[in-house]
C-alpha cells in the first residue's frame, strides 16, 4: 500500500501491536510515546496517511493532540482514530469535537483495527 | 482474544511491571502529598494503561479489577473523593493483588479469590456512588439472530451528513465504497440543493445529501456500522422496503465472514437446530466418561497404571509451563542498538582493510599493520562496553520497592523513618538487579529495627525524631557500591561480644580487631535482638545477606560510631560474565585469580613455613597463622619450584577466611569472560570456570571456596 501511519501511545506493548498489524498490512509505521512526541515528530516531514492515537497520556493527550493535528496544514483532513477504553459517550464526543475521524474501542483484535482504518483511509 | 498478538505478552508483563511500579510509588507518595494532581494522573494513566492493555489479551480478570482502581482513582482525580489514608491504604492493598492477578495470569499460579473478591468490594465501596458497568466489555453484537443465507433486503437510504464532516477527515466516498462491498448498490442520487452560490462556497464544508438503495444480505446492524462515526451528528434514515429469497444477483465483492473457530460440538449443534433442549445436553455431557476411566472399567488398564500415566501428563504440563516462563526478556533504548550497529560497521570496515592488507603484505607495511590491529583493538573493546551496556539497568528498578517496604517497617515498629534515595540512574547488570533485591531488603529491615531508636529515645539522645535511613548507589572503578546508611544507634561492641561468646563463636579472651566484631554480625545465627519481632531478630537474615552477596562475586563491609548510625557498604562487579582477574603460572599452566578476592602476594622467608599436625602447613604472614595449599599438588602439576621461599603466596580471602596458595609466577591482570565448565563439562572441585586465553590456551578460574575446603579435607585426612 505504501501509506505512512503515526501511531500515539504511551504504552509501548499498546504500540507494538498497533505497529505490528499495521506493517504486516504493508504500513510504513511512525511511533511517538504521546502527544507532544507526535507533534515534534510530524512537525520533522514526514506526511501521514492516518494517525492513531490513544487519549490517556502524559505530557499531551490525545484530545489536545487532535486539536493540534487539525491546526496544521498536512493534516487538515488526515483520518485520525482514538484508541478508548471508554466507550462513554462523552470522550466520543470531545474526540469529535477536537476533530477525530472515529474511534477504536480497546481491546480490539487486529482484524477490527485493520477493519476501522480501511474505513477512514482515503483510497 | 487474538494469537497474533499473544506474541507482546511478555512486553505486556514487563510493561505492567513498570506500570505498578508506577502506582505503588505515586500512592505512597500521595499519602504525603494528597493533592497533588500531577501525581493522581501519573497513578491514573498507569493503572489505565494496565487495563487497557490487559484487555487486549483477553486478561479480564485484571482488566476488571485494574477497572474497580481507576474508577476510584478517577473520582479522587477529578475532586470528587479526597485521598484519605484509608482510600490509599485500600489502592496500596489493590495494587498487591493487582500483582498477584498478573503474575497469576504469567504463571498460572493460583489466586486468593477471597482477597479480590473483598479488595472488589471494598474498592466499589469506597467508589460509592459509582454503578457504571464492567467498561471493559465491549457491548457483544452476537445476540442478533444472523440472517438466513439467501435472503437479501432492499434498503432506502437517505444520509445528510454534517457540513464539518470534511474536517474529521472523513470522506462520504469511502462509505459509499464500504456500501458497495456490503451488497448491490442499485441507486445513488445526489441532492445538491443546499449546495450555496459560487462564491458562498466554503470548499471544506459538505453541502450534500445522499439517497441510496442498497440491496444486501446483511441486516441493518451491519449498514449502521458503515455509520458509526458520523451517525450521531447525520441524518439518516435507513428503511426496509422488500425482503426476497433469491440470491443475491450479479457479482458482489462481499467481504468474507470472520467467525468459525473449527466445527461446532455436535450438542451444540443439536441444541441449535431444536433436536434436543440444553439441559438434556448438559444432562447427556454429565453421563460422559473419560477415556481413561472406560479403560479401568474394561480392565484394559489398572487404576495405578491410570495414576501413573495422569501424573505424567501433569507433569509435562507443569514443565511446559515453567518453560514458557523462564524466557525473560529485556527492554533496550533502541540509541544503545544504534550504537552497537555503528560500531558493528566499523568492525567491518576494519576488518576489511586488515585483510585487503593480507592479500598484498610486504615487511615494511608492518607499522600499517599494527595500526590496523590497534583500530581493531579499539573496536572489539568498543563493541563489549556496548554489548555489556545493553544488559546494564538502572539500579532504580531495585530501589523501587523500598519506599514501601520502609512505610510498612515504620508502622510496625512505631518508629519515623524516612528513606532517602540517591543514584538511582546507576547501572548495572540485569542479573545482579535482580538478585540484590533481597540483601537490600534484610539490610534496610535491620536498620529500620536494631539500628534506629525508638522515638522517645532518639529525643533523649537530641536527635531529630524523624530517623533516616539512606540508600546509595555509586560506581567506584569495575564495580557498583551500594550503601545503607541509617542514623541510628550504631552497632553495640560490648553486646556483640558478649553474644558471640555465648554462643561460642568467639573465645572469651579472643582480641578482635573492630572489623573482625563487626563481621560476627554476619555469622549464621547471630541476632542482639532481646526480644524477637516481627520486622527481624530472629538471626536469619545477615549470613544470608553475605552468602548472596559472595554468591554475586560481592562484598560487605560495616562502617559504624556508636550514637551516630551505621553504614553497610556493598562492593558488587558490574557484570557476571567478566571477571577482573590476575593471571598466574604453575610449571607450564596458567590460572586465573579472581582479583577481587587477592588480599596480597608475599614471598615468605624459610623460617615463616611451619607445619602443624592437625593442622598441616601453615605460614606466618606478619604474626597471623594462615594454612598454605601448594597449587601444584591440588591440581597434580609440575612445578617450577616447590619451596616456598622460592615461588609467590597469594594471600586469597573468601567469607572472610584466608587463605595462602602458592604458585609460581605471578603474570598479569586481565579482564576474562567466564566459560561455565557446568554447562561444558561438569564441576570440577577448585575450578569456579574457564576462560580462553590471548594465545588461545584454555585457562582456569580459581573457585577461592572450593579451594579452602580441599585444604581443609586434606588436613583432616593427613590428622
Amino acid at each position: 500500500m505504501g501509506k505512512t501511519a503515526l501511531i500515539v501511545d504511551d504504552s509501548p506493548t499498546m504500540r507494538q501491536m498497533v505497529s505490528f498489524t499495521l506493517t504486516n498490512a504493508g504500513f510504513t509505521v511512525v511511533e511517538a510515546e504521546h502527544g507532544k512526541d507526535a507533534v515534534n515528530k510530524v512537525a520533522a516531514g514526514p506526511k501521514m496517511d492516518i494517525v492513531v492515537t490513544d487519549l490517556n497520556m502524559p505530557e499531551m493527550d490525545g484530545i489536545t493532540l487532535i486539536k493540534e493535528l487539525r491546526k496544521m496544514a498536512g493534516f487538515k483532513f488526515t483520518p485520525i482514530l482514538m484508541l478508548t477504553t471508554e466507550s462513554a459517550v462523552e470522550k466520543k464526543q470531545a474526540g469529535k469535537e477536537a476533530g477525530a475521524t472515529g474511534w477504536i474501542v480497546k481491546p480490539f483484535n487486529p482484524e477490527i483495527l485493520l477493519k476501522t482504518i480501511a474505513k477512514v483511509l482515503p483510497t | 482474544m487474538s494469537n497474533d498478538f499473544a506474541q507482546f505478552q511478555d512486553a505486556f508483563f514487563e510493561e505492567a511491571a513498570e506500570h505498578l511500579a508506577v502506582v505503588e510509588e505515586g500512592l505512597l507518595e500521595l499519602e504525603r502529598h494528597p493533592e497533588d494532581l500531577d501525581l493522581l494522573n501519573k497513578v491514573f494513566r498507569s493503572a489505565h494503561s494496565i487495563k487497557g492493555t490487559a484487555g487486549m489479551f483477553g486478561f479480564n480478570a485484571v482488566a476488571q479489577f485494574t477497572h474497580k482502581m481507576e474508577t476510584l482513582l478517577d473520582l479522587l482525580r477529578n475532586g470528587q473523593k479526597a485521598v484519605t489514608p484509608s482510600i490509599a491504604d485500600l489502592l496500596l492493598k489493590s495494587t498487591d493483588c493487582l500483582k498477584t492477578l498478573i503474575e497469576s495470569v504469567k504463571t498460572g499460579a493460583a489466586v486468593d479469590e477471597e482477597t479480590v473478591q473483598r479488595l472488589t468490594m471494598d474498592l466499589a465501596s469506597a467508589s460509592a456512588a459509582d454503578s457504571q458497568p464492567s467498561g471493559t466489555s465491549e457491548k457483544k453484537k452476537d445476540g442478533a439472530p444472523v440472517p438466513g443465507r439467501g435472503i437479501t433486503r432492499t434498503y432506502s437510504i437517505c444520509w445528510t451528513p454534517p457540513d464539518w464532516l470534511f474536517q474529521r477527515g472523513l470522506d462520504p466516498l469511502q462509505i459509499m465504497k464500504e456500501l458497495r462491498c456490503l451488497g448491490n448498490l442499485t441507486k445513488v442520487s445526489l441532492d445538491v440543493s443546499r449546495l450555496p452560490h459560487l462564491a458562498d462556497i466554503d470548499p471544506e464544508q459538505c453541502y450534500f445529501s445522499w439517497e441510496l438503495q442498497l440491496i444486501t444480505e446483511k441486516d441493518r446492524q451491519v449498514i449502521d456500522s458503515v455509520f458509526e462515526f458520523v451517525r450521531e451528528d447525520s441524518e439518516l434514515s435507513i428503511e426496509l422496503i422488500e425482503t426476497t429469497s433469491e440470491p443475491p444477483t450479479a457479482s458482489i465483492s462481499a467481504i468474507p465472514t470472520v467467525e468459525s473457530d473449527g466445527p461446532k460440538p455436535i450438542g451444540q449443534i443439536l441444541v441449535e437446530s431444536g433436536v434436543v433442549s440444553t439441559g438434556v445436553l448438559d444432562q447427556a455431557l454429565a453421563q460422559q466418561k473419560r477415556v481413561g476411566e472406560i479403560l479401568v472399567e474394561q480392565k484394559a488398564v489398572t487404576p495405578q497404571q491410570l495414576e501413573q500415566a495422569l501424573q505424567k501428563q501433569r507433569q509435562q504440563e507443569s514443565t511446559a509451563q515453567a518453560k514458557k516462563t523462564d524466557t525473560a526478556s529485556i527492554r533496550v533504548d533502541t540509541a544503545k542498538i544504534d550504537k552497537l550497529i555503528n560500531l558493528v560497521g566499523e568492525l567491518v570496515i576494519t576488518q576489511s582493510m586488515l585483510s585487503d592488507l593480507g592479500t598484498r603484505f610486504e615487511m615494511n607495511q608492518l607499522h600499517v599493520l599494527l595500526e590496523r590491529v590497534a583500530q581493531l583493538e579499539r573496536n572489539t573493546r568498543e563493541i563489549q562496553e556496548r554489548v555489556m551496556s545493553i544488559r546494564m539497568l538502572p539500579i532504580g528498578t531495585a530501589f523501587s520497592r523500598f519506599p514501601r517496604l520502609v512505610r510498612d517497617l515504620s508502622a510496625k515498629t512505631g518508629k519515623k523513618i524516612q528513606l532517602v534515595l540517591s543514584g538511582e540512574e546507576t547501572e548495572l547488570d540485569k542479573t545482579v538487579i535482580e538478585s540484590i533485591g533481597d540483601p537490600l531488603t534484610h539490610l534496610i529491615r535491620n536498620s529500620a529495627d536494631h539500628g534506629l531508636e525508638p522515638p522517645e529515645e532518639r529525643l533523649d539522645n537530641n536527635k531529630p525524631e524523624l530517623g533516616t535511613i539512606r540508600l546509595n548507589a555509586f560506581h567506584e572503578g569495575g564495580s557498583i557500591c551500594i550503601t545503607v546508611e541509617d542514623d541510628g544507634r550504631g552497632l553495640n561492641r560490648t553486646k556483640i561480644l558478649s553474644k558471640a561468646v555465648k554462643q561460642r563463636l568467639i573465645s572469651e579472651n579472643e582480641k578482635l580487631t573492630d572489623e573482625q566484631i563487626w563481621s560476627l554480625i554476619f555469622k549464621p545465627g547471630f541476632s542482639t535482638a532481646d526480644k524477637i519481632t516481627d520486622v527481624s531478630g530472629r538471626g536469619v537474615g545477615m549470613d544470608v545477606v553475605k552468602r548472596n552477596l559472595e554468591a554475586l562475586g560481592g562484598t560487605v563491609s560495616i562502617k559504624t560510631a556508636p550514637g551516630k548510625g551505621t553504614t553497610f557498604t556493598l562492593k558488587l562487579p558490574l557484570t557476571l560474565a567478566i571477571i577482573e582477574g590476575m593471571t598466574v603460572r604453575i610449571g607450564r599452566e596458567t590460572y586465573i585469580v579472581p582479583l577481587l578476592s587477592i588480599l596480597e602476594s608475599i614471598q615468605p622467608t624459610r623460617e615463616a613455613v611451619k607445619t602443624v599436625v592437625g593442622k598441616g602447613e601453615l605460614i606466618n604472614v606478619r604474626g597471623t597463622f594462615l594454612s598454605m595449599v601448594r597449587l601444584y599438588d591440588v591440581f597434580n602439576l609440575q612445578p617450577e619450584h616447590t619451596d616456598p621461599a622460592k615461588s609467590i603466596l597469594l594471600i586469597l580471602e573468601t567469607e572472610g577466611e584466608r587463605v595462602a596458595v602458592m604458585v609460581d609466577e605471578i603474570l598479569g591482570q586481565q579482564q576474562v569472560v567466564i566459560k561455565s565448565m557446568e554447562q561444558n563439562f561438569r564441576k570440577v572441585e577448585g575450578i569456579a570456570g574457564a576462560t580462553i586465553l590471548g594465545d588461545g590456551t584454555v585457562g582456569f578460574i580459581l573457585d577461592v571456596r572450593g579451594l579452602l575446603e580441599i585444604a581443609r579435607r586434606e588436613i583432616a585426612m593427613a590428622a
